[in-house]
């Protein structure tokens, strides 16, 4: 019988928040990540800050993968971070997605969003950040 | 259904003139699906239309001349006319054939067009002002009736006054100097154009036959058929990205190293508060029983018979918000969540 510590896929939370319809990309970005290995819950359009929270602790997630196209970014994205603060989560990693100005993507890093994939990013390179930064699935 | 039906026959009856909606696929396409998905899914909203209007006991005639359609002008040149032209010969039969109409107008399918957000790029933007020329000259071919041209830089932001103007000078300089759109169908006739829109109108009538078979268009929303078809054509595409057997020029082959970066517009946050403070003097300057009756009646309405576009009118009359007017309709009809396809 093996001893070795079972490894868990890392569970993503993708969703799309606030007033926005363009999923196109989040769509193509579950796939790409189930088809990596990961299993992800995508939570649909139009979610708030504290849906995405919600979900994310339903299903013991490790990460949330915000994908934004409405040019609210510097709203909503640190709304789900403080959101994560005050329900005791800060260990889950929040990326995001989208069309998001370069100038804008230092200033959401210092918010505590940890990686920010611009358009054209290939699906590889969202793969193997989530590799590097969870190099041994979810413990 | 009860909604657009009601703005169909409130319109036909008092707003003759008034092209009471647009049927669109322009969100179909941009959302990842093929031309031949597009076209196909779009139509067959556009009869679930008919069919809702014809039960209500509407005769064609007096409403089918007024529908209109929005369509995507995607980059494939001549996949793209085929597409509209297509879309001209599919309705038309329908109309004739299935629906009886007599007025030459029914047989119409009059469009906008819009050229295709999905397709520019973040990369090298400047490029978007070609690929939206040709994307909008591929519209003028192929018979709109109206026209959108994307501004170069709206892959990042909001346009800026200079790049929207750009995008409106493009449609001028196609009107005014080239001439294109002096002649009616000028590609008809041509055996490519020719053989490519009638293997349009073969995948469109394949599909009509699939949603029929699932009973109709709102069943095959509820089992997200659409929704399934759209994003397996987004993840293909995708794919086909990724292993560059299809080139996005800037994108994934002839790239630069350094991208240059372009102004872009930056709204004020300062117009939320001016906006959202707008809005809070029309409610305490309005009259607030008047108001209140208007969405009460419109809320009994909604749960009984009656056409909601007079209720509908009154409370916007009134000063009643989109939200009230929206949240009054809510209470009675619920919202629809949409199930999650991916």
């Amino acid at each position: 019988m093996s001893t070795k510590t079972e490894v868990r896929p890392v569970r993503i939370v993708l969703a799309k928040v606030g007033l926005d319809g363009h999923d196109r990309g989040v769509k193509v970005v579950a796939r790409a990540l189930r088809d990596a290995g990961y299993e992800v819950i995508y939570t649909g359009l139009r979610q708030t800050p504290e849906m995405v929270v919600d979900a994310a602790l339903q299903e013991d997630a490790q990460v949330i993968g915000l994908s934004i196209h409405s040019g609210a970014h510097m709203t909503l994205f640190p709304a789900v971070v403080q959101e994560l603060k005050r329900r005791k989560a800060t260990d889950i990693v929040v990326f995001g997605g989208g069309i998001i100005p370069d100038d804008d993507i230092a200033a959401l890093k210092q918010h505590g969003v940890a990686e920010l994939f611009t358009p054209g990013t290939p699906l590889q390179g969202i793969v193997d950040w989530l590799r590097k930064r969870f190099p041994e699935g979810a413990r | 259904m009860r909604l657009v039906v009601d703005s169909i026959e409130y319109c036909a009856k008092e707003v003759p003139k008034w092209n009471t909606i647009s049927i669109s696929g322009y969100h179909i396409r941009e959302a990842g699906s093929t031309a031949a998905q597009e076209l196909a899914f779009t139509l067959a909203d556009g009869m679930a239309y008919v069919d809702a209007c014809l039960e209500r006991g509407m005769r064609i005639d007096d409403f089918a001349s007024r529908l209109s359609f929005f369509f995507d002008a995607h980059i494939d040149f001549f996949e793209e006319i085929a597409k509209f032209r297509a879309a001209r010969r599919i309705w038309a039969r329908w109309m004739r054939e299935r629906y009886g109409a007599q007025d030459e107008r029914s047989w119409k399918l009059r469009f906008h067009t819009q050229t295709a957000g999905v397709s520019l790029t973040a990369q090298q933007p400047e490029l978007n002002i070609a690929r939206t020329a040709i994307e909008a000259l591929a519209a003028v071919l192929g018979g709109t009736q109206s026209l959108h041209t994307n501004a170069m830089d709206e892959v990042l932001a909001l346009p800026t006054d200079k790049a929207a103007r750009l995008a409106l000078r493009t449609q001028q300089l196609l009107a005014y100097e080239t001439g294109v759109a002096n002649t009616i169908d000028p590609l008809g006739g041509s055996y490519f154009v020719e053989a490519l829109t009638d293997e349009m109108e073969r995948q469109a009538e394949a599909y009509f036959k699939r949603i029929e078979d699932l009973g109709g268009v709102i069943p095959a929303i509820e089992v997200g058929f659409f929704q399934k078809e759209i994003a397996d054509a987004s993840f293909r595409y995708q794919q086909e990205l990724e292993q560059k057997r299809r080139l996005v020029v800037g994108v994934n082959e002839f790239t630069v190293d350094e991208e240059e970066p372009i102004d872009i517009l930056r709204i004020d946050p300062k117009l939320e508060t001016e906006q959202v403070a707008r809005v809070r003097d029309v409610r305490a300057r309005r009259d607030q029983a008047r108001c209140s009756n208007a969405l009460a009646q419109l809320r009994k309405a909604a749960a009984g018979t009656d056409n909601l576009m007079p209720y509908i009118l009154e409370a916007v009359r009134a000063y009643a918000t989109e939200g009230e007017i929206m949240n009054a309709m809510v209470e009675v009809f619920g919202i629809y969540t949409e199930r999650a396809v991916i």
